[in-house]
């Protein structure tokens, strides 16, 4: 998710091509052409300009709507809603071939990651591996993070494993009923990452930025990751 | 110009129509690993293929219009015709975005109240909030037009998938 507005503009943007599966965009004002995946100028009058990232989450209908209930969402076409792909679009497209593959890790082409690019470092974190933890605590370059599933046991959501005003770890943990907790303060978090009672109720966590993504496709363009689970 | 130079000028100016509509095809393809070097002039190509496509027409009907006085046989003056004509086709062909016929654009978004919305429940968003307005763009949706530019609060948005 990017920001449209740059150089004192406001970018339309097309389908315009592709590159290597990861496809790329023209903007109608100035006709430049952008990479999706890095929201980099690639070729035209603003060649090496950076899209602005605007913080996404990729989450279940059900969680999304429970924390956003004044929220809207995007109709369908209906001319073209037949044209659509089943629900499960990213794991039936894990049987599509790819053309370029990076056998590092163990890891296949299509198989799905949870990338951040974030502290000056790259790592990718395997998505079924996250959903099976549920909770993750680690490092991106020299700072903590934490990875969190939701209570539907899909949606994941990444944040900076520091609670803002307290020093030190905070040592999250999950209770048996699946409530986030953390032992420097006693305070349970829901899935905002926003602490709901204890002492620090009403801090919420700095979140990271995170891309679900084909590992050849994160790799690809961030070719110095680190995965975790791996040495 | 000599018959022979208008032929010339003529074939120059189909050459240019081609490779501007087929290179960027052939290169940027689906399907195909795409090299950093031949991408980029895929793309330069695709940059100044409107200005060069209809300077080729420009140039190629003129070239027509020297030859047919210069020419009084039937068949030469029909080749030249049609070659001509394809040179203005190809100038209409560089201007379709095979990309959007295939994918298309989503011009005019309309949202639903999170409450009225017919979704299932397991169904994956991709949620932003800017301010108090939140959205959600169904990647059931989005992985099909891929590009959705939007206005969210004061601020522009593109979501991708």
């Amino acid at each position: 998710m990017w920001s449209r507005d740059i150089a004192g503009l406001r970018l339309t943007f097309h389908l315009a091509g592709i590159n290597n599966q990861n496809f790329i965009m023209r903007d109608e004002q100035t006709g430049t052409y952008w990479q999706q995946i890095s929201g980099k100028a690639i070729s035209g009058p603003l060649t090496g300009r950076q899209l602005t990232p605007i913080h996404s989450d990729e989450l279940t209908f059900a969680t999304w709507k429970s924390e956003e209930p004044q929220g809207s969402v995007l109709r369908d076409v209906s001319r073209y809603a037949a044209n659509y792909a089943p629900k499960d679009w990213d794991v039936r497209m894990r049987r599509a071939p790819t053309v370029i593959d990076f056998r590092e890790h163990g890891l296949k082409a299509r198989d799905l990651m949870l990338g951040i690019q974030a502290f000056g470092a790259s790592r990718a974190f395997p998505y079924e591996q996250v959903i099976r933890e549920k909770l993750v605590k680690d490092r991106v370059g020299a700072e903590p993070v934490l990875l969190a599933v939701g209570p539907d046991g899909q949606s994941v959501r990444a944040f900076h494993d520091r609670i803002p005003g307290v020093n030190g770890a905070p040592d999250f943990y999950r209770r048996p009923d699946g409530v986030l907790m953390d032992a420097a303060t006693g305070s349970e978090w829901n899935f905002r990452g926003c602490a709901v009672s204890g002492k620090a109720k009403g801090v919420c966590l700095e979140p990271v930025e995170m891309l679900k993504d084909y590992w050849f496709d994160w790799r690809n363009y961030n070719p110095s990751t680190t995965i975790y689970g791996t040495k | 110009m000599t018959r022979r130079q208008t032929i010339l000028l003529l074939l120059a100016c189909l050459t240019v129509s081609l490779i501007c509509v087929v290179y960027p095809i052939y290169v940027i393809r689906p399907f195909r690993a795409q090299g950093a070097r031949e991408l980029a002039m895929a793309l330069l190509v695709m940059r100044w293929r409107t200005v060069a496509t209809v300077l080729s027409g420009i140039a190629a009907l003129a070239a027509l219009a020297l030859y047919w006085r210069a020419q009084p046989r039937r068949w030469p003056r029909a080749l030249a015709a049609a070659g001509a004509v394809f040179v203005c086709l190809l100038g209409v062909l560089a201007r379709v975005n095979i990309y959007e016929l295939m994918f298309h654009p989503d011009d005019r978004p309309s949202f639903a109240p999170a409450l009225q919305a017919k979704l299932d429940k397991d169904e994956k968003v991709i949620a932003v909030k800017i301010g108090d307005a939140a959205r959600a763009y169904p990647i059931r949706n989005i992985s099909y037009h891929h590009v959705m530019n939007d206005v969210l609060g004061q601020v522009g948005v593109v979501a991708t998938y």
